[in-house]
């Protein structure tokens, strides 16, 4: 059943069982993906799914309801389902089904010359980065993630209100991991990127960055346990942004799970800190012109001279709140219910490099990464006691590689604690990006 | 759920340029997913998740490709894009599709799908009540459930012909202490493979005051030391350090291409004497329990390590071709978008002689670590990070003051070798596990055990 078709009928069966407002949501998608080992296709995959997701009002409640098979038994199923689980809500404000916004800017988010580039040329690719890594020293043992992917979306929001919108979206992305051994160490290294150009991948310059990321780890020493001024590289520092982005939503903050509740206006970072939210990044993973119901999307400051100048909104928290919408809304995809995200977060770089940032550290410690983000990170409290790799800074100078450490402190003291911010913005694989960030003083435990 | 013919002609098609296997995956899954917050409910999802997933293999080349377009056009294409990207000149025909009748290992009394949603919410409801009277700081509780009914497919061109359902159940039930200044969450989420009858059966009291107990500790606890300890880590869901630290490294993932520490260590000492680590499907209706692995074998129980010995590895189809090795059952997928790959089901180091009282009596000063948060691992060198959610300083053989935010960095296979002391208390506890073919339920579990040395990550400095 055509999608036209299969939202006529979800509609009309809607209608006879006693819904009034009514959406569907829908999403389609095509990948590719594809990864190497040692010369040969070890990987290779390619996909076409389509979905569908109900929103409607019974007796004033919001019902939802998904499928991923467009037949006669899923319309049944969608309005069925719906109408029982509105029936068991018990919030007293509800979403609304929205008629649209006066205007919607246009954004760039679909490149058509992405799509002309062929699978041998994309392999190829793959084929020469790989030469290009096992060439460069021959501590290199081999590589474990080694995965290119492109992905093309579609999404749709339809509604008995008059809304009918769609926009497609486009990336290719690359995920390497380079193994090397020294004796009985072993290190990796790897490289994330996603963007909408091909040409931008240069195998030469990803095998390079990848085998020194990976060889820059071997060597690595005891440093004493103790408080360390911390250099948190633009990469390690998005993780850390991305990990507490939530602390951002209002529909957070009304449930009593953000700090930052009523703190709109008040300082809540170094006067340095300045925190963007720009859906129409052209790189952007979430880049959008409307967000998941329909609202117009807009670029804006989240943090303005270290000031909370807004929390993200939907519409149902911005009528709470007695606001507008931010156009914030946000789906993960159509198995999801209605939820608060932003689009492209960054930090706002400056014009200081990170070797800068660096020498202006007497003893310090420089991290490259971190790991165990979804455990050892509470977005509550704030507090953070992660696993974490990098290097000793002493007299503005990286000294060696330190074992592997854990860095523990609050996010919400982190924020107040930025001394330096670089000038070396990254996105890595997310929508969350920041520069290189000094921050004054950091628990670190070395193993 | 698909015709034999059709089955078989997209079989054949996948097979149509020279590959040398192929299979199809079908599935057709029924979810529901209830929020509840501050005693109301305050979302329910449903949805219906359909698709079906094509591998083709020729040698050590293996093409996936999936779609949630069911028609024989659909799948005929899929296929057909599949074996695109194959190129051989010997082309074989699959074998006559046999069906295997399986009878579910796991036996469910009452499916979820047909229970009124009204009795889900009034298990969350008792759930919610008995959390958030615990303590007067107790500010919040969140109570979420689950349930899904999985029904699969699984054929190849050996002429396997399976099909199966999984019912699964669980309640993760998350408290939030607060003293008006701090907020500290606890949580548990007990899980089973089973139907509405688990909640009816389960011990709703010691679950949600365990959670709120939890929270309510943890808010007057003192920041964790950092430095070396002595590190007791309790029953249950605290084998998850296994987990991350020996079980993925174990997985044939990483094996085959000799990205794990594990690699090629069959029948050496890889462990301490202490360490028997079994991985085990078939444990009767248990959250990572399965009758059949996501390639079509049947569930086994594994012994990984004996004694301190290599004895296995967790091994799929493919991996298995690249190790010489056959598959033990362990092919698993978090669903139809996902080639499936090694994964662990039931996980646990198997019990040991002492008692937990004789494991605290004799450690000086050291660290107690009751109920693990998740954790991480890089399976090529093994170093592995986790968040403890509860835990205590020991001192002179006996458990003391509550400490918060610790958190235990360290390697593996250095780990267990450390490993001195194995009580006699096993128990598992469900969790969710991540890797390359998504997420999909396991148990993990251990009785109470010591590990002489490991490295704690603090807020404080070392004492």
């Amino acid at each position: 059943m055509n999608i036209q078709a299969f939202q006529q009928k979800l509609f009309e069966i809607g209608e006879q069982q006693g819904f009034t407002d009514m959406e569907l949501y829908f999403e389609r998608k095509e990948k590719f993906k594809c990864g190497l080992f040692k010369g040969e296709i070890d990987s290779y995959e390619t996909s076409e799914i389509a979905g569908g997701s109900f929103r409607g009002l019974f007796n004033g409640k919001m019902g939802y309801a998904y499928t991923e098979k467009l037949d006669d038994d899923s319309l049944l199923y969608l309005v069925e389902s719906a109408k029982e689980n509105a029936q068991l809500i018990e919030e007293e404000v509800q979403e609304e089904i929205f008629r649209g916004s006066e205007e919607y800017q246009e954004g760039s988010f679909y490149s058509t010359e992405l799509v002309k580039v062929t699978v041998p040329e994309k392999i190829e690719l793959l084929k020469e980065i790989e030469k290009h890594i096992y060439a460069y020293d021959e501590r290199v043992s081999g590589t474990d993630y080694f995965i290119l992917e492109s992905e093309e979306s579609e999404r749709y929001i339809i509604n008995n209100k008059g809304l009918s919108l769609n926009e497609r979206q486009n990336y290719i992305g690359m995920f390497i991991t380079v193994v090397v051994k020294q004796g009985d160490e072993t290190k990796t290294g790897a490289y994330v990127k996603a963007t909408k150009d091909f040409s931008s991948f240069d195998p030469k310059e990803i095998a390079t960055y990848a085998v020194e990321e990976a060889l820059s780890k071997l060597n690595a020493q005891t440093a004493e346990s103790k408080h360390y001024p911390v250099l948190l590289r633009n990469d390690a520092a998005g993780d850390l942004f991305q990990t507490f982005s939530g602390i951002f939503s209002a529909e957070n903050a009304q449930k009593g799970r953000s700090k930052l509740k009523g703190m709109e206006g008040e300082s809540i970072a170094a006067g340095a800190l300045q925190l963007v939210d720009d859906p129409f990044l052209e790189d952007g993973l979430l880049s959008r012109s409307f967000d998941s119901e329909g609202v117009a999307t807009m670029k804006k400051a989240v943090v303005k001279d270290g000031k909370l100048v807004t929390l993200l909104h939907n519409r149902k928290t911005a009528s709470i709140a007695g606001v507008e919408s931010t156009g914030n809304a946000y789906k993960g995809s159509y198995k999801g219910s209605l939820t608060v995200s932003p689009t492209n977060l960054y930090v706002v770089p400056s014009n200081k490099s990170r070797e800068e940032l660096t020498a202006s550290v007497d003893e310090g410690i420089l991290i490259t990464d971190l790991a165990g983000l979804h455990s050892g990170a509470d977005t509550i409290s704030g507090d953070f006691s992660l696993a974490a790799n990098g290097f000793l800074v002493k007299n503005g100078k990286i000294e060696r590689t330190v074992k592997q450490m854990t860095i523990a402190g609050n996010f919400f003291d982190l924020l107040k604690n930025i001394e330096a911010i670089g000038s070396d913005l990254a996105f890595s694989m997310s929508n969350i990006g920041s520069p290189s960030l000094l921050i004054k003083e950091l628990a670190v435990t070395v193993e | 759920m698909l015709a034999k013919s059709v089955i078989e002609d997209v079989l054949t098609a996948a097979l149509a340029t020279g590959g040398d296997f192929s299979e199809v995956f079908l599935e057709d899954r029924y979810t529901n997913n209830l929020n509840l917050q501050g005693g109301k409910i305050e979302n329910s999802l449903s949805g219906r998740d359909f698709g079906i997933g094509i591998r083709v293999f020729k040698g050590l080349q293996s093409v996936y490709t999936y779609t949630t377009d069911g028609s024989k056009e659909g799948l005929l294409k899929a296929a057909r894009n599949a074996a695109h990207a194959i190129s051989g000149e010997t082309i074989i025909r699959p074998e006559p599709l046999k069906k295997e009748i399986i009878t579910c290992a796991h036996s469910i009394a009452i499916n979820p799908r047909e229970t009124e949603k009204t009795r889900k919410v009034n298990v969350m409801k008792k759930a919610y009540e008995i959390a958030k009277n615990y303590h007067s700081s107790i500010q919040q509780v969140l109570v979420r459930y689950l349930d899904e009914e999985q029904n699969v497919l699984i054929a190849n061109s050996e002429g396997k012909f399976i099909e199966d359902k999984r019912v699964r159940s669980r309640l993760v039930i998350q408290s939030i202490a607060s003293d008006g200044k701090q907020m500290q969450p606890g949580v548990y989420g007990p899980g089973a493979h089973k139907g509405f009858e688990f909640f009816e059966n389960l011990n709703l009291e010691h679950y949600a005051n365990e959670a709120s107990r939890i929270a309510v500790t943890m808010l007057g606890a003192d920041p964790c030391p950092s430095g070396k300890f002595p590190v007791i880590i309790d029953n249950e869901f605290g084998g998850v350090i296994f987990h991350e630290a020996c079980g993925h490294g174990l997985e044939a993932t990483f094996v085959a291409k000799n990205n794990s520490v594990f690699a090629n260590r069959m029948g050496e000492k890889v462990a301490s004497d202490v360490v028997t680590y079994i991985d085990d499907g078939t444990i009767a209706n248990e959250w990572g329990s399965i009758t059949i692995d996501d390639e079509g074998e049947k569930a086994r129980k594994n012994v990984l390590i004996e004694n301190g010995i290599l004895k296995g590895y967790l091994i799929d189809k493919f991996n298995g071709r690249r190790m010489g090795m056959e598959s033990t059952g362990s092919g698993r997928r978090q669903s139809y978008r996902f080639a499936p790959t090694s994964r662990m089901t039931n996980t646990y180091i198997a019990e040991g002689k002492s008692t937990p009282e004789e494991i605290i009596s004799n450690t000086d000063h050291g660290i107690y670590a009751k109920y693990m948060g998740g954790g991480s691992v890089n399976p090529a060198t093994g170093d592995y990070n986790f968040a403890v959610m509860e835990a205590y300083l020991v001192k002179d053989g006996k458990i003391g003051k509550p400490l918060k935010g610790a958190t235990l960095v360290g390697n593996g296979p250095e780990t267990i070798k450390l490993v001195d002391m194995v009580g006699n208390n096993v128990a598992h506890g469900a969790g969710m596990c991540g890797s390359l073919s998504g997420s999909i339920p396991v148990n993990v579990g251990q009785p109470m055990i010591r590990v002489s040395e490991m490295t704690v990550g603090g807020s404080k400095e070392g004492e």
